[in-house]
């Protein structure tokens, strides 16, 4: 059961780490990427041709895959989602167009990665041997992916809290309007949180591809699991996205111990739809 | 005019039918095959829009009922007959979505959107988890075969009964309700409408339509597993089609679903393996380029053509101004309207018949000094509302005296409006009681309120934008203490929009009319609802010298007719003008009561409107 729990918890801090570049998009900016886990895929790829291509340790990938896919998800927020805010009569005709409109790259940047690296799941092995400790085993990999999502939610949520910068995302996630009325730069400030989980997401890219195959098809997936574990944990708080990672994660390890393994998505699922209708607002957010 | 084009596109439809249903006797397979796919998308489509079109929840659930369909007739078609299969289909569909809707339709934006993709994963996983722990086996075979000709016609009577069933909706009460709920849906509930029961029953009849088609086409299968039944690209294919259509017009999704088909054979053509790139190239196009769907350009476009050629044939009478179409589809045509708005406006400010009114009106209302009536319209008792630490409302009493005119009064943030949203059933109490003639209304739900003859108008306005002033006022003829069709709702809504100067703005959507014609809108729709008792929040604020005194002989022509009005206001000159009855707040508390001459005297009340030191002075 320990076992099963530590686990729970190494995969927790994996949801946790793929979900915070969403957090950023979504929670901050308000813009609800569907294109999001493309640049998990194309964080993914670049590791796999580091290691495979180039012989490379796969994390020297992150070299080109961060820049390209910040500055990839800044284009597409000043050029393609801007012109929309500026259109849109209220918040749900944006939803609507935002969700249409990162459908549309989704397609774009699935349909690249599928005729330029094929439909095949591409997987490679990279610290995959066995860590213990107090009786129980892990792999490094795993490990280091769960490092990493602590390390970078913790300096997150550092940054949030204590700097000028991110009283500014805060301020923006509350309230975009009064925020800038108060000065801050709502579109720029937007744009760079836009920017930067687009850089998050291809760090947990490769992180994951580490330890999990990904195919061209697989980035739908990881977003919806991100968006699942930012519903659970509210909208913009960087905390409740570890947090609600975590509690995901060992949700889903116990249930499929204890009911069966065939059902830890059911399991997800049926959390997320509890939260949904009983906080909506997320287990972790304010008031 | 009208009924003419509604003969000819029925007879066209009535046309087109009986071509598409025989044209398989001279079709080879592929072409039967082909309309199969045509008529599945435009069934699904258009029930997919019916629902989430005037509604605005963007649903990623159709995979979800299809699969429903799909699996309830592989289940059954074992042992029943396929038409109680179907049947069935139909049925369950409708349950489950039912049970859906009414657990998650209070999601709005973005939740429900990540919701209703949720509930399509699950189900795949479950129906994975069951076949492969139960049943062993992935795969679940369709044993009975039913000839393509057949589907075929099944799906195109699918497709038919879609369509012309959407357009029927459309113009019904439940059709508008949709709408209203779309646009406002605390407004809609203050109008008199259940929008829980209207959104959870179209939501259900919705899906048990893509469930049946979900049913008929399974049976071009061999066999199915659940990537199949619950593929998500039923939901995103059918969002596409709607939303390229028009999901707003009945028969904007269909044409959207014959188009995408129809780009995807190209673009799988064309481009083969750079199909997907192209696809979401499209997208992007249709979100850019046209928004709101092709369906409303096309109207316009029919629009301008029938207005040139009217205008070619009554040269002579070009003076009218033409009225501007009930949809904002343009930034260009708004901007025309906009113009046109503001033109008859100043004019109508003095309204002939509101002149007559002001005329024959006494300037100020002569009240019997004998105090309120003794029986009370409304009592309330003892009624405390805190959000968190602040009471906004503490321990209040006061009646309203039947057919008379009450002001409730006080400094801004004093509790006036949360009284209003208690007495409406918008915000729960958290102690005391509101008894309406003798019935006690707390816990009673907002458009059963309205319906029982309390009306509102809210201190923010809230006119529904997307709807024309004449389909606001409708709303509350439709759905109030005297619920009728829209026929009856259209004729009795230009005589309300006479009464309060709107009538030459009719047809001008919500969104053109400046703050103080959208205020009469409130009004009138209030109005419409047939109350005993009004309620107006600050219905005067912001009004102009001249429009002050036409507002005030309006609501005293109101009162005359026997509603009984509770008026929140700040306006001084209006309350000592109407109100034989006022009351005070501050800081959530009854601080006077009295005729209107009684309680502006009281000094505690001068203290809290003009501060300790000017009161004393």
């Amino acid at each position: 059961m320990f076992e099963v729990v530590l686990n729970g918890l190494v995969l927790g801090g994996m949801y946790g780490l793929i979900a915070l570049g969403l957090n950023l998009q979504y929670g901050i900016a308000r813009m609800l990427n569907l294109s999001y886990g493309e640049f998990f895929t194309a964080g993914a790829f670049a590791s796999f041709f580091a290691i495979t291509l180039y012989h490379l340790n796969p994390l020297l990938g992150l070299l080109v895959s961060v820049p390209v896919s910040f500055a990839a998800n800044w284009l597409i927020y000043r050029f393609l989602l801007l012109p929309l805010i500026r259109r849109a009569p209220n918040q749900d005709a944006l939803d609507g167009d935002v969700v249409l409109c990162t459908f549309g790259l989704l397609f774009v940047f699935q349909g690249f990665e599928q005729v330029y690296w094929g439909g095949n799941v591409r997987g490679y092995y990279f610290l995959s041997f066995p860590v213990h400790f107090f009786g129980a085993s892990l792999p490094a990999n795993r490990l280091l992916a769960f490092a990493a999502a602590m390390a970078l939610g913790g300096a997150l949520i550092l940054v949030m809290r204590k700097t000028r910068f991110g009283t500014a995302l805060r301020a923006i996630a509350i309230d975009p309007i009064a925020a800038g009325l108060s000065g801050v730069n709502v579109l720029n400030l937007s744009a760079l949180a836009f920017a930067l989980g687009g850089a998050m997401v291809a760090i947990s890219g490769a992180l994951v591809s580490t330890f999990i195959a990904s195919s061209a098809s697989s980035g739908i997936v990881y977003t919806l699991k991100a968006l699942i574990v930012i519903i659970v944990g509210g909208p913009g708080r960087m905390a409740g996205a570890i947090a609600a990672g975590l509690l995901l994660g060992v949700a889903e390890q116990v249930g499929g111990y204890l009911v069966d393994p065939g059902l830890t998505l059911a399991i997800n699922y049926s959390i997320l739809i509890l939260v949904l209708l009983v906080k909506p607002t997320g287990l972790f957010a304010r008031g | 005019m009208a009924d003419r084009s509604k003969r000819l596109a029925f007879l066209a439809t009535i046309i087109a039918t009986a071509i598409l249903a025989a044209l398989p006797l001279g079709l080879s397979a592929y072409g039967v095959s082909t309309g199969i796919v045509y008529f599945a998308n435009i069934a699904l489509s258009t029930a997919w829009a019916l629902f989430s079109g005037p509604t605005r929840y963007i649903s990623l659930a159709t995979a979800a009922f299809v699969g429903v369909g799909m699996y309830t007739v592989a289940f059954a078609h074992v042992s029943l007959n396929l038409a109680v299969c179907l049947a069935l289909a139909a049925i369950i569909g409708f349950f489950f979505a039912f049970v859906v809707g009414l657990s998650t339709l209070r999601l709005r934006g973005v939740y429900f959107v990540i919701f209703t993709f949720g509930l399509t994963e699950l189900m795949r996983q479950m129906s994975s988890w069951y076949e492969i722990n139960i049943t062993n086996k992935l795969n679940r075979f369709i044993t009975i075969s039913v000839d393509s000709i057949v589907i075929y016609e099944m799906l195109l009577v699918l497709a038919v009964i879609a369509v012309v069933g959407s357009w029927y909706v459309s113009t019904t009460r439940l059709g508008h309700a949709l709408r209203a709920i779309g646009e406002d849906e605390t407004v809609a509930r203050h109008a008199g409408i259940n929008a829980t029961w209207v959104k959870v029953l179209v939501f259900a009849i919705a899906a048990s339509m893509m469930s049946l088609v979900g049913g008929v086409y399974v049976l071009r299968y061999p066999s199915i597993d659940p990537t199949v039944g619950f593929g998500n690209s039923w939901s995103f294919q059918v969002l596409i089609a709607a939303l390229l259509g028009g999901p707003r017009k009945p028969w904007g999704p269909a044409i959207g679903a014959v188009l995408l088909v129809m780009l995807s054979d190209f673009l799988v053509g064309a481009f083969s393996r750079y199909f997907t790139i192209a696809l979401g190239v499209c997208f992007v196009v249709i979100v850019y380029f046209i928004p709101g769907g092709i369906a409303p350009r096309i109207e316009q476009l029919y629009g301008m053509l029938a207005r040139l050629r009217q205008a070619g044939r009554s040269a002579s009478d070009a003076s009218t101004p033409q009225a501007p179409p009930t949809e904002p589809v343009a930034t260009d045509n708004e901007m025309g309207a906009q113009r046109r708005a503001v033109v008859p406006r100043r004019r109508s400010a003095l309204h002939p018949l509101m002149r007559r009114l002001t005329r024959s009106g006494p300037r100020l209302v002569v009240r019997d000094s004998a105090g309120p009536p003794p029986d009370a319209m409304l009592s309330v008792y003892g009624l405390r509302k805190a959000f968190g630490g602040l009471v906004a409302v503490r321990d209040l009493s006061f009646d309203i005296p039947a057919g008379g005119i009450t002001g409730l009064i006080g400094p801004n943030g004093s509790g006036k409006t949360t009284v209003l949203n208690l007495i409406t059933g918008e915000l729960p109490p958290d102690a005391g009681s509101i008894v309406l003639q003798g019935d006690e209304i707390i816990g009673v739900r907002s458009f059963e309120i309205c319906r029982g003859r309390i009306a509102r108008t809210f201190q923010l306005v809230r006119v529904l934008p997307g709807m024309t002033t004449r389909e606001n006022v409708m709303l509350g003829r439709m759905f109030g203490s005297d619920p009728t069709s829209p026929a009856a709702a259209l004729r009795e809504a230009d005589a309300l929009l006479e009464r309060v100067g709107l009538a030459d703005r009719a047809q001008l959507i919500g969104s053109q009319l400046t703050y103080i014609d959208q205020k009469r809108v409130e009004l009138a729709r209030a109005l419409a609802t047939r109350p005993q008792l009004l309620l107006l929040d600050e219905w005067l604020a912001g009004l102009n010298p001249t429009e002050l005194k036409i507002g005030i002989d309006l609501i005293r022509q109101i009162q005359r007719e026997g509603i009984t009005v509770l008026m929140v206001e700040h306006v001084m000159e209006a309350i000592r003008a109407l109100c034989g009855h006022v009351v005070v707040m501050n800081a959530g508390m009854k601080i006077a009561e009295g005729t209107a001459a009684e309680v502006l005297s009281d000094p505690k009340v001068t203290q809290v409107y003009l501060g300790e030191d000017d009161a004393a002075a």
